[in-house]
């Protein structure tokens, strides 16, 4: 096939004669359809009605393609003449013709608040299963893990070993410094709100003891969340798509005890040491603080972090991690056993479980807020 | 094998001194390779010899440590966006079709962002490659995810066709497909070839497609490359060329060929 230009934008299209007989020159191709189907579209019109024989010259025509092609078909069959042209453009045109032409199917349209009724059905519908699908898979999960300690030889301890030194030793720079970081926004804050009521030594207590309930604890898991969570569903999501799980299970080996078990039991372990060090980390990060803002040494601070908190203030905020492992492990490792096809699938999977493992762990902090509150400690 | 096209003067495609170095490994060394306008040619080699590589350079996706390469008398690298689309089609390996858009949306985003149609005519010329690729009209709106791996391959081809290239690029088109639907890409390419003119550029392993849809192959031996008919090569004294093509899986190869050779003779 022949074409005026390599170039797209130089093609032309010029349209010659008048009445009933047209003539085509230049290149009737993607570049000039838009045009020729204006020009031709008015003619046709024109002269759609009485009893006129209309034809279309091609013989000066230097270029066709496909779409150009079907172009003059859909005239052919609006009954225009096609004459004069050359034996390549005709096998062209014979050959399009010869296609059997359907016009694509248009996806039904929905009416916009019906989609959102629907959305909304579903959704409900979803949450539903969501929560059964994390309790059962919770009750599997804990049965293989009493399983693991019935059988000791099941306990896969160099695996265990691995997941602690990724989900525990090398996260400890990060989770140290938002310590810190958040020890500073606390006591900044308690500062700028006591100062009026000459209390801002109180500030001291309010770091420590933030830290050590809340604010230590909540920080950890969520970056653990962030860091672990997603990991989990990442790996296991991986060797899902790429049918390793299916391997395991057809070597007789339970991906379970192979891959979710070792990551929990892991995660249940790191998360109160990280949440300790944590603890220490926002403690030195409010010396600091305190000591610019406050002019408290350290040996004083010290003193008074004593009288201000007590080993329940750090219990109540540590017995928290293992619960918060239990959920950003369940949930990564389930959300990575959903993937299924394709790598878009192991993203999304991934997403969500870190969403959903954030949402709980603050869910569930609330939660231990008010069950504490409520049993005195 | 269509009388159009072969050997009729003009390379629309050449590539010349083209050296591909990866570190201190060479993959290609000192390339020349022309592709006459109309004309099919084959790209095989073994496993590692580069044959992607080579592709990826051709269509300018990779720049090449030496040589260039020219499309239509120009090279890859100076092409326009929309002059580029116009000019080659690529089908990509694993079909890289854009999995958020249904198959007619896929097929109609180069007609969408090159082209000034209204969205009625690019439905109407979608359907229309659709067709050309072999899949009916309502594929085109199920999602990648839905279909099959030889429905895949043929939207894929759809798509590079939106824009009638002037070259079609295929990575191994007939890969992870069953020989039933591989024959018919084949014949598909062969009939593509004929009735649009379009020159075609195949990357494949496939033995069958280089003895029945190529009319030249070209071997990558030793980072270098041979250009030849199949008929030539069979006769090569290079001891991996006799093996490539005298394997127990090249004998029915060559019996398809015969069979194809037959059939297209006694059409005509």
């Amino acid at each position: 096939m022949k074409r005026a230009s390599a170039g797209a934008s130089a093609a032309t299209l010029t349209l010659h004669g008048e009445g009933d007989r047209l003539a085509l020159e230049g290149a009737l191709e993607t570049q000039t359809l838009a045009e020729a189907t204006r020009a031709l579209g008015q003619w046709l019109h024109e002269r759609a009605t009485g009893g006129h024989r209309r034809a279309l010259d091609l013989k000066a025509l230097s270029g066709l393609d496909t779409p150009g092609a079907l172009f003059l078909c859909e005239l052919r069959e609006k009954g225009v003449e096609l004459t004069g042209a050359s034996a390549e453009h005709k096998a062209l045109l014979d050959f399009i013709g010869g296609l059997e032409l359907k016009p694509l199917l248009k996806v039904p349209v929905t009416p916009r608040w019906r989609e959102i009724v629907i959305k909304l059905g579903k959704g409900a519908d979803e949450a539903a299963h969501e929560t059964y699908a994390v309790i059962a898979f919770l009750g599997r999960a804990a049965s293989e893990i009493a399983r693991a300690f019935a059988h000791p030889s099941r306990l896969r301890l160099p695996s265990i070993s691995r997941h602690i030194a990724e989900t525990g030793i090398s996260a400890l720079p990060i989770v140290g410094l938002m310590a810190v970081m958040i020890s500073i926004v606390i006591a900044y804050q308690g500062v700028v709100q006591l100062r009026p009521y000459g209390g801002e030594d109180f500030t001291i207590n309010l770091v420590a003891v933030s830290v050590l309930r809340e604010m230590g604890v909540l920080i950890t898991a969520i970056i653990v969340a962030g860091r672990s969570g997603s990991a989990f569903a990442a790996e296991i999501g991986v060797m899902k798509a790429r049918e390793e799980i299916d391997a395991l299970r057809v070597m007789g080996l339970e991906p379970m005890e192979m891959l979710v078990v070792p990551r929990l039991i892991a995660l249940i372990i790191t998360l109160p040491l990280l949440t300790f060090f944590s603890d220490i980390m926002g403690l030195a990060g409010g010396a600091v603080i305190t000591q610019f803002l406050l002019d408290v040494s350290p040996l004083q601070y010290v003193a008074r972090v004593h009288t201000a908190v007590d080993w329940k203030d750090l219990f109540v905020g540590i017995v928290k991690a293992p619960v918060f492992a239990v959920v950003i492990g369940i949930i990564g490792c389930m959300h990575g056993l959903r993937v299924h096809g394709s790598a878009e699938s192991v993203g999304r999977e991934t997403t969500r479980a870190v969403v959903k493992a954030i949402f709980l762990v603050i869910v569930m902090d609330a939660f231990f807020s008010i069950l504490f509150e409520k049993l005195g400690l | 094998m269509t009388e159009r096209g072969r050997h009729n003067g003009e390379a629309i495609l050449s590539a010349r001194g083209i050296v591909n170095r990866f570190g201190r490994q060479h993959v290609h060394d000192d390339i020349d390779l022309e592709v006459g306008r109309g004309e099919i040619l084959g790209i095989a080699g073994g496993s590692g010899s580069g044959k992607t590589v080579l592709l990826k350079t051709l269509t300018g996706l990779h720049r090449p440590d030496r040589g260039t390469v020219l499309i239509a008398g120009k090279p890859v690298e100076e092409l326009g966006h929309a002059e580029r689309a116009s000019l080659i089609g690529v089908l990509f390996q694993q079909g890289a079709l854009f999995s958020s858009l249904s198959v007619a949306q896929n097929v109609m985003l180069p007609l969408r962002e090159h082209t000034e149609l209204k969205p009625d005519e690019q439905e109407r010329i979608a359907a229309m490659k659709l067709q050309l690729a072999g899949l009916t009209a309502d594929t085109g709106i199920k999602v990648p995810a839905q279909l099959s791996g030889g429905m895949v391959k043929r939207a894929a081809l759809a798509r590079a066709l939106a824009l009638d290239p002037r070259i079609l690029f295929l990575d191994e088109p007939t890969s992870d497909l069953d020989p039933l639907t591989a024959s018919g890409i084949d014949a598909l390419v062969k009939q593509l070839n004929e009735a649009l003119g379009i020159t075609v550029v195949i990357v494949t392993h496939d033995l069958t497609t280089l003895f029945t849809v190529c009319h030249r192959v070209a071997l990558l031996v030793d980072h270098k490359i041979v250009i030849d008919t199949v008929e030539k090569l069979m006769h090569s004294r290079n001891p991996w060329i006799h093996d490539f093509l005298h394997g127990p899986r090249a004998q029915g190869a060559m019996e398809a060929r015969k069979e194809a050779r037959t059939e297209s003779h006694g059409n005509r």
